[in-house]
């Protein structure tokens, strides 16, 4: 499960660049700024799930209620 | 051979952060704070194997449950605290890491202030 995430970031991560670099040269400036925050977005999303899993652990863990 | 798994881990998400921090910076902050969260939920199932024993030992030897109790709150709001301040740090940020720590630092007093009146109750009563 670690290694999984992992490389789905990385790939979004470059996927995004690819189509940011791609959407300047065609003078889509303001698509390009979208497509990064959309993929932000989207990173955000599994990171906020996986830090609620952590941070539930760590409550669990240490009896910190 | 946990570790051999962590650092490899470790050297696989310092190559993707390196080669995604020159384009999107804010992706990579996003990726670190990923493995740190990873690292620390393979670690923390083993820290709580460690903690049952400690829980065990603290019932044979009659210690009260309410010290061991704030001793493992304040060693849980530690790592979280720690753990924050890092991926804030990591980030650049070290003005909000230092907050992090300063509502840490705060956080545990307060767990610890009944602790800390029991033992000057306990001076008082001793003295004459």
């Amino acid at each position: 499960m670690g290694l999984d995430i992992l490389f789905k970031i990385a790939g979004v991560g470059i996927l995004i660049s690819v189509i940011h670099t791609a959407l300047k040269q065609a003078g889509k400036e303001d698509m390009a700024q979208l497509c990064t925050l959309a993929g932000f977005a989207i990173v955000l999303l599994w990171v906020v799930q996986l830090l609620s899993q952590l941070f539930t652990t760590v409550q669990s863990v240490f009896k910190l209620f | 051979m946990e570790i051999v798994q962590i650092v490899g881990l470790g050297f696989i998400a310092t190559l993707l952060i390196l080669v995604i921090r020159s384009k999107k910076p804010e992706i990579a902050v996003q990726l670190s704070l990923v493995l740190a969260i990873i690292i620390f939920l393979m670690v923390l199932d083993k820290i709580s194997m460690v903690i049952t024993l400690i829980r065990d030992l603290a019932d044979k030897a009659n210690v009260s449950q309410l010290y061991l109790n704030t001793i493992l709150k304040i060693i849980g709001i530690a790592y979280i605290t720690e753990f924050g301040a890092q991926v804030c740090r990591d980030a650049g940020e070290g003005a909000v890491a230092g907050k992090i720590e300063f509502a840490g630092k705060v956080l545990v007093l307060v767990l610890a202030i009944p602790i800390i009146a029991l033992v000057l109750e306990t001076i008082v009563k001793l003295l004459p």
